[in-house]
């Protein structure tokens, strides 16, 4: 039985070999011509609870990789974006990362929403030798327990944000007795300890800490059991869309009247996602457009630049994103080379000033230390401007990032030696 | 459950298989938003399902009833092609980010039961759908194009040779599913928040409901839909971890006890 429905001929095995010895030759020009493109990886969620932060991230690497392209690319090379979608789901985050490396040639993967698809593909990034920009992931272990050689993370962690808050949550919220609604994964688990570390010692009383699964949309059986334990406090560890549905559910359940919220981390599509119900709600962000666009020029630059192609003014997120495309060519550049070894070499203790104050590259965990804003929401009619939307907070406090990360001493991170 | 009410009574009177019926649920959603932030809530109610039937009826004039009678994998391939356009075009004119219902002061209350205090808006909408329930099952048992549906399903032709005008009351059905959905994509999104990728999420757990309750069944749906919410509430209080699965395991368990789900009749399977 002839599968294919044609017989081999003598013309068509010479055609065959013909366009074989073709395909080889070209394959060789391909890998002798010298290289003019660079790829790299951005493995964000653009659908899942997370694709409002994954989506303008993505808008933020393509700002950071098209003002690089114009002015001459990275050591003469133009960088070419191959994409994925992580969906915040690991294994898929894992995969595209994998097809980047294997098929398209990345050097360097950036990307992720979420703590769980960080430490998945920081893993095959270590395996595979090649450079993890971990983005927008807050949970401590992509620079803790999970650290790698191959990854740097320069978001604020969970550990940062509950010690930047405690003088905060201490004279607002006073200790009393806490209720902890929590994302059933790295990223929940890490702030309601990191919380519990910082609130417990003074006298914080913990009642419950009700665990959802990441894309929960009804948090009615947990909003019930807050409602009925009547906390002085909930804290809220949910992000992106899940946190919006949260929020916005403990306000139809009358707890945002009744019982102080607190939000560990937010940014601006959740604040906007919540409206009103952010009003009051103390929370942290590495980044705040309106805060640090009227304060440092390279972040009004930044904004400006974001809202004229985007226009909305970026999140912190992908503030972050930007930033780590950024800091991945100055590396590449001080290296001179594309060997990750010798980025590595280069970035480990590294200072520099980008959107912020000067910040650094910590050795011993790839941990980017810079400042950490705690804020307190406001009223959507206190917000104002052309972006009212996005104007969601005040700046209560701004903590230098080395005042509170995890100290060397305290660190489970071992990194490995290559 | 609403949802997956417009989903059942469209197969078990057409025998199609709508993967759009997430999609009449998203835009819903949107034209209820944009309604309610300019107008009000109850214009986004009224607006909502009425934008969702005009759309539904030209889908199925344009492209639908061609497929009513062939093999459910087309029907499947038509439906998913539209559900993925209708989401990439709200993506490109909503943008893909969550938006949210600027809802009047009194959904943001909660009441005293005596034995707890719940919702305002959840009441209503509790209430909304038991009222919903009870108009469909008029429309179905006691109107005569419900007549008709339910005898054309029987015999197509017989009922054509009597008089009865069996596409007609088709299109009716499969219009009021849309508008059903559109109605509950409108009323639950003050609490689910809004996006493109909405319709989906919802529509895979509407399909459990429906092969649990039985295919085609209307008190099937019901009951469906009352055990998947519980199973689901119950395992998030004791093992959250699980409550994403369980629905599955579920219907896993009622396809080898009753393949026909639980108040299915065994012609449905058939086919």
């Amino acid at each position: 039985m002839n599968i294919t429905g044609s017989s081999p001929t003598r013309a068509r095995f010479i055609a065959g070999s013909a366009a074989a010895a073709a395909a080889t030759f070209a394959s060789i020009n391909v890998i002798a011509a010298p290289m003019k493109e660079v790829v790299i990886g951005l493995n964000v969620p653009q659908t899942g609870p997370y694709s409002d932060q994954g989506l303008d991230q993505l808008r933020a690497y393509h700002l950071a990789i098209d003002e690089i392209n114009a002015s001459g690319g990275v050591m003469g090379m133009q960088i070419k974006a191959t994409e994925g979608d992580d969906q915040t789901k690991p294994p898929v985050a894992v995969e595209n990362a994998r097809r980047m490396i294997e098929r398209d040639g990345a050097v360097m993967i950036t990307g992720g929403s979420s703590t769980g698809t960080a430490i998945a593909v920081s893993g095959l990034c270590q395996e595979k030798k090649v450079i993890f920009m971990a983005t927008l992931t807050h949970g401590n272990e992509p620079t803790d327990v999970d650290c790698h050689y191959h990854t740097f993370r320069r978001y604020n962690n969970a550990y940062m944000s509950a010690h930047a808050m405690a003088r905060t949550l201490l004279s607002k919220y006073g200790t009393g007795r806490w209720f902890y609604i929590t994302a059933d994964y790295s990223w929940g688990h890490s702030n309601f300890e990191s919380l519990g570390e910082v609130l417990e010692p003074k006298g914080a009383k913990t009642i419950k800490n009700v665990l959802l699964p990441l894309g929960t949309t009804d948090f009615s059986s947990a909003l019930s059991q807050a409602q009925a334990a009547k906390p002085d406090v909930l804290v809220i560890i949910e992000f992106g869309k899940d946190m919006v549905n949260a929020l916005n559910q403990a306000a139809q359940f009358g707890l945002t009247k009744s019982t102080k919220i607190l939000v560990p981390l937010a940014d601006e599509y959740m604040a906007k996602g919540t409206g009103d119900n952010f009003d009051n709600v103390v929370t942290t962000a590495p980044f705040y457009w309106k805060y640090h666009a009227e304060k440092y020029p390279a972040a009004k630059k930044f904004v400006e630049a974001f809202i004229k192609k985007n226009g909305v003014p970026p999140s912190n997120g992908a503030e972050c994103a930007y930033v780590d495309i950024y800091q991945w060519k100055e590396g590449v550049e001080r290296a001179g080379s594309l060997d990750p070894k010798k980025f590595i070499e280069k970035m480990e203790g590294h200072k520099f000033t980008a959107t912020k104050e000067q910040e650094s590259w910590r050795a011993f965990d790839h941990q980017g230390i810079n400042s950490c804003l705690v804020m307190e929401g406001v009223p959507q009619a206190s917000r104002t401007g052309e972006f009212s939307q996005f104007a969601y907070a005040k700046v209560l406090e701004v903590h230098d990032g080395a005042s509170v990360s995890i100290p060397e001493g305290v660190s489970k991170c071992k990194i490995e030696s290559a | 459950m609403g949802i997956a009410l417009g989903l059942t009574i469209v197969f078990g009177m057409l025998r199609l298989v709508n993967f759009a019926h997430g999609a009449f649920y998203t835009i819903g959603a949107y034209v209820g938003l944009v309604v309610s932030n300019r107008v009000g809530l109850i214009p986004g109610l009224i607006a909502a399902p009425i934008a969702v039937a005009i759309f539904a009826l030209i889908f199925d004039y344009a492209l639908l009833r061609r497929f009513y009678t062939k093999e459910p994998t087309a029907q499947i391939l038509v439906t998913f092609g539209v559900a993925i356009i209708v989401e990439e075009a709200l993506r490109l004119i909503f943008s893909g980010t969550t938006q949210s219902y600027q809802t009047p002061a009194w959904t943001q209350t909660a009441i005293n039961l005596g034995f707890v205090q719940y919702p305002a808006y959840r009441l209503v909408f509790g209430l909304g759908i038991v009222v919903l329930i009870t108009a469909l099952w008029f429309f179905i048992e006691r109107t005569n194009y419900g007549l008709i549906v339910r005898a054309g399903i029987r015999d197509r032709t017989m009922v054509q040779l009597l008089g009865g005008n069996v596409r007609q009351a088709s299109t009716i059905v499969f219009v009021l599913g849309a508008a059903v959905a559109g109605l509950v994509g409108a009323a639950a999104s003050p609490i689910y928040s809004v996006d493109p990728g909405k319709g989906f999420e919802f529509l895979v757990p509407s399909f459990v409901v429906i092969v649990i309750g039985g295919l085609g069944s209307f008190g099937g749906a019901i009951l469906g839909g009352l055990i998947v919410g519980e199973l689901q509430s119950i395992t998030t209080l004791i093992a959250p971890a699980a409550s994403d699965i369980i629905i599955y395991v579920a219907m896993a368990l009622v396809l080898l006890v009753r393949p026909q789900g639980l108040l299915g009749e065994s012609e449905v399977i058939r086919g």
